[in-house]
């Protein structure tokens, strides 16, 4: 046999060994895609992401907690804004914890009164009653969330998968 | 195959664990199943406590208390959110030993992830991962594979702590897939699909739950096969090298064929003719039978016995039923991440994905740094190595007493007010500093000494010493908002609820 033929055969032997290989890999990729793509949820029944909260003047002046969406609302005059409860770090529940007397502060270069803070429990992170982190690991601000009136029976209608700016105001 | 002929059925049975002769000794090997993994002489220098503290025992014996108490434990408990909690708390009032069970367990598990790192300490500081002289040998991949049941154990630990489905398990678990979310670019979507949502709920549990009584341990139970296996092809432990190293200076026996299995074709590199004389002989090695598997029956009783007095002694935790509304203050994940944790208060990016990846990625790369091929099976290798170990201790102690004061007093947001990147405190915050200072000791370590050895040996008993600070900061010295109190200080009454 001369170099030549062998080399041919060999060409041959490795082409097909590859293409062996080739249709073996696709083969694995086809046959695992089902079982890897079943488990990607395309269905989750968790709560909704967009839910009414009460009628506007039901709640206090001041701050409000509503535990079950992690939503802290908050109410000045007729002036309403909600800031999720969801630290931006490492995602424990911050808690509002309010000043002794209300300090005046500056904050994003604007002077304002602000009456507390919030805190949270997993890695000390800080924020200004506005959500703006200041101390500790969180990377951002704490998330604003779109409030609506609903059209039908006027109730406060809190949306969790909209994100607002720092100035949106519900204006009543 | 017994020399003396066996009468009774109970010697039939037991010849082997009781062999009367050298020639029994041999063949029990090869007759009992159960045997034939051991090799047939093993070295006195093996066998010493003081070299291996059979740290690999110990830790397979817990693997084996944790499966044979897994298994009854996965009778009892219903892996739903609405009965997982209660579930729990019948295995610890209702059930008949729910509560042994269940702390014998919980137990076993926390000193597994102790012994796994104690084992990992015991093979670096010995140098026993390194090739040595021995024909085929492949002690580093051997060391690679021991760094992935690290990893195995890890997840093992952290997808059980969910199970209980207490305060403690939702936030601990609320923290670590929160870390994964921190990884760029694709940490959310690995979020997601660890979660099998976009929060903490059925499908999280079920998924855990899988994970945790049968992907991972079988995964586990097959690479820990492997890493067993290993061994023996390997040689035996690492300290037989000083045999070969001995054995290499005396002038050599005219070689002489041994009986060899490798014959059969399973394995490469030896033939009929064996290269090398037989480095056992009777003067440094015994018979397997009795004398390992004495040995080891020994370790794996005082394991279990260990592992039920302190099951008796500890009880196992279980806080109020997981409360998504609630989060504990201050909420802690497992111990052995609580050193992690403390990091991650610095920056989650950094502490949380770049330097544990860089740990577990440098501890794979060990026996790749450093190639040198002596003082293989030596604590500390030498007098120097003792010397740049308690160095490299110091030098770890210092740097992260400074980390974590520069952490607690002086935080890097407030000294640069002015500066609202986040890409900037992920990169100036004391994790990196801590980093860059363990980069720093290698390469002086290097420097000074020229041993890629001592390099290693002090950066690696630098982060030992780092390891526990660490632990033990975010343990014992953390209170309500991740605040810093001295172990003296008590913790402020915290209201739980807003």
């Amino acid at each position: 046999m001369s170099s030549a033929d062998k080399e041919v055969k060999n060409d041959r032997r490795s082409f097909l060994v590859k293409l062996t290989m080739g249709i073996f890999g696709a083969g694995v990729a086809a046959f695992s895609w089902p079982y890897l793509r079943s488990l990607d949820p395309n269905i989750l029944y968790e709560p909704p992401q967009r839910f009414k909260i009460g009628l506007p003047e039901s709640f206090s002046q001041g701050v409000e907690f509503l535990e079950k969406q992690r939503v802290y609302l908050f109410r000045e005059g007729n002036s309403f804004h909600a800031i999720s409860g969801i630290c931006s770090h490492l995602g424990c529940t911050v808690k509002y914890t309010p000043f002794r007397q209300q300090k005046e502060m500056k904050v994003r270069n604007l002077n304002v009164v602000s009456s507390g803070e919030f805190h949270c429990p997993c890695h000390g992170s800080k924020f200004r009653d506005e959500g703006t982190n200041y101390a500790g690991p969180a990377p951002k601000p704490l998330a604003w969330h779109k409030l609506e009136i609903s059209p039908d029976d006027g109730q406060l209608l809190v949306d969790i998968s909209q994100k607002v700016s720092r100035d949106f105001r519900l204006v009543i | 195959m017994s020399l003396t002929p066996k009468t009774s059925l109970w010697d039939k049975l037991v010849w082997s664990w009781k062999p009367e002769s050298n020639r029994e000794a041999g063949s029990s090997i090869v007759s009992n199943f159960l045997l034939h993994w051991f090799p047939n002489r093993v070295t006195l220098k093996s066998l010493a406590f003081s070299y291996s503290l059979y740290l690999g025992t110990i830790t397979f014996a817990l693997f084996l208390i944790l499966t044979l108490s897994g298994i009854v434990l996965m009778f009892l408990y219903v892996p739903s959110v609405e009965r997982a909690y209660w579930s729990i708390k019948d295995i610890d009032f209702a059930v008949s030993f729910g509560w042994l069970l269940r702390r014998t367990h919980r137990i076993a598990a926390h000193l597994m992830v102790a012994m796994v790192f104690l084992h990992m300490f015991r093979v670096f500081l010995t140098g026993s991962y390194k090739k040595g002289s021995a024909e085929g040998s492949k002690r580093p991949f051997n060391w690679i594979l021991g760094v992935s049941l690290l990893v195995l154990t890890l997840l093992l630990s952290f997808t059980g702590y969910l199970l209980p489905w207490d305060q403690l398990a939702f936030w601990a678990i609320t923290v670590g897939t929160s870390i994964a979310g921190a990884v760029p670019f694709i940490g959310e979507q690995m979020r997601q699909f660890l979660l099998g949502g976009t929060i903490i709920g059925q499908n999280t549990l079920i998924r855990f739950y899988v994970l945790h009584v049968a992907f991972l341990p079988l995964i586990l139970f097959g690479v820990s096969i492997w890493h067993m296996w290993r061994i023996r092809k390997d040689g035996g432990l690492a300290v037989v090298e000083q045999i070969r190293e001995e054995a290499a200076e005396s002038p050599p026996d005219l070689p002489r064929k041994t009986k060899t299995y490798s014959i059969l074709g399973i394995a490469k590199g030896t033939t009929v003719h064996v290269k090398e004389p037989s480095l056992l002989n009777k003067n440094n090695s015994v018979p397997s039978s009795p004398f390992l598997t004495f040995r080891t029956l020994t370790i794996v009783l005082l394991t279990l016995i260990f592992t039920i007095g302190l099951a008796l002694i500890i009880p196992a935790p279980l806080e109020e039923a997981a409360n998504p509304e609630v989060t504990p203050n201050p909420a802690k994940a497992p111990w052995y991440f609580l050193g992690l944790q403390e990091l991650v208060g610095y920056s989650a990016l950094i502490g949380g994905v770049i330097i544990p990846g860089l740990v577990i990625f440098g501890l794979g790369l060990i026996p790749f740094l450093d190639k040198e091929q002596k003082y293989i099976g030596r604590w500390f290798t030498n007098s120097a190595g003792r010397k740049w170990s308690i160095f490299g201790a110091i030098w770890g102690f210092v740097f992260s007493f400074v980390c974590m004061g520069i952490g607690v007093s002086m935080p890097v947001r407030e000294l640069f007010p002015g500066i609202e990147s986040q890409f900037f405190f992920d990169i100036v915050n004391p994790a990196t500093l801590l980093l860059l200072t363990f980069v720093a000791l290698y390469y002086l370590v290097l420097r000074i000494t020229g041993s890629t050895r001592l390099a290693a040996t002090a950066t690696f008993s630098g982060f030992i010493v780092s390891f526990i600070l660490l632990t033990y900061m975010g343990t014992a010295l953390r209170g309500p908002n991740w605040d810093f109190y001295w172990p003296w200080q008590s913790w402020p009454e915290h209201p739980i609820q807003f």
